[in-house]
């Protein structure tokens, strides 16, 4: 029973980061901007979406991404590194 | 081995034109700089290609353009230029710098044990960004040219008489400063620039004899 919680919280869990990640990607993003990773292509905005949605490689790769610059943010590293070129 | 570099240009999709076009300002540094350079372009980045013209030129630097893997850098059409097992002992005693995804995970780990060269890439895929408006004409897409002016300074760098510690160092710096600026500028679109430079930042490493010069 708690194990089916645990894992349903899991699921919650994952659609919340995606969600998160989608929600920046559109406020950050003009439309006329394209990512390129590998041999993804270059991607549009709704591309980007829909490979986070599938959950393939290339949208985990995208969310990564992403979670690497809020957790730098977070911990100060970003902030750390920036000061030390100043 | 020889003072001179040879490098690969791809060009068959919107990621390897990006590639191969912004490499433009690494062959001026090497005329400039009076360092012999063969350029590898287009159809022509193929597996035997690659390996004869390392065979045959002895080049102390290689520069690939393309995509890749832990395992492999490709070519044209995505034939594997550089496998893991395979032929990875044509990097060894070389400075090699990688414009791949991924390849410095295991093949560029690889092909530096035992022995004198160095390999610097990405231990995840290079990522950067392309203004549409600009697709017909890249070399004037001003966002693009943030993550290739940036990424530039390893092999530039090398050219100039660095070591391979010292050019990535360089690079590494200059993505923090184009991060810093970007988010000073507070545009719509410069925190996700800041976001795929911390992304190239974080996962551009040089491994081997980190000291090497060319």
């Amino acid at each position: 029973m708690k194990g089916e919680k645990d894992s349903k919280q899991k699921i919650e869990l994952d659609d919340d980061i995606k969600q998160l990640v989608i929600t920046r990607i559109e406020a950050q993003m003009s439309p006329h901007l394209r990512l390129s990773i590998g041999e993804g292509g270059s991607l549009g905005i709704n591309e980007m979406i829909k490979h986070i949605k599938d959950e393939d490689q290339i949208g985990k790769q995208i969310i990564t991404s992403h979670l690497e610059f809020i957790k730098a943010q977070a911990s100060g590293a970003l902030i750390s590194a920036l000061n030390s070129v100043e | 081995m020889k003072k001179s570099v040879l490098i690969t240009l791809p060009n068959f999709d919107d990621v390897t034109t990006y590639l191969s076009i912004f490499s433009k300002e690494i062959i001026l540094n090497c005329q400039k700089n009076q360092i012999k350079i063969k350029c590898l372009e287009k159809e022509k980045v193929t597996s035997i290609n690659t390996t004869n013209i390392i065979k045959k030129l002895d080049c102390k630097m290689i520069i690939f353009n393309g995509h890749g893997s832990p395992k492999s850098i490709r070519g044209h059409k995505n034939e594997k230029l550089i496998s893991l097992g395979e032929n990875d002992y044509l990097l060894n005693n070389r400075i090699t710098y990688a414009r791949s995804c991924w390849a410095l995970l295991e093949l560029g780990k690889k092909c530096v044990e035992g022995n004198k060269g160095c390999f610097i890439g990405y231990k995840i895929p290079f990522m950067f960004i392309i203004d549409n408006t600009r697709i017909t004409n890249p070399i004037k897409d001003n966002i693009a040219k943030i993550f290739f002016d940036t990424s530039n300074l390893v092999p530039i760098g090398l050219i100039k008489g660095h070591t391979a510690k010292e050019s990535n160092e360089n690079s590494k710096r200059s993505m923090l400063k184009a991060i810093n600026k970007a988010l000073t500028n507070n545009d719509k679109d410069s925190h996700a620039i800041a976001q795929i430079l911390w992304n190239n930042y974080i996962s551009q490493g040089v491994v081997g004899d980190a000291n090497e010069q060319l």
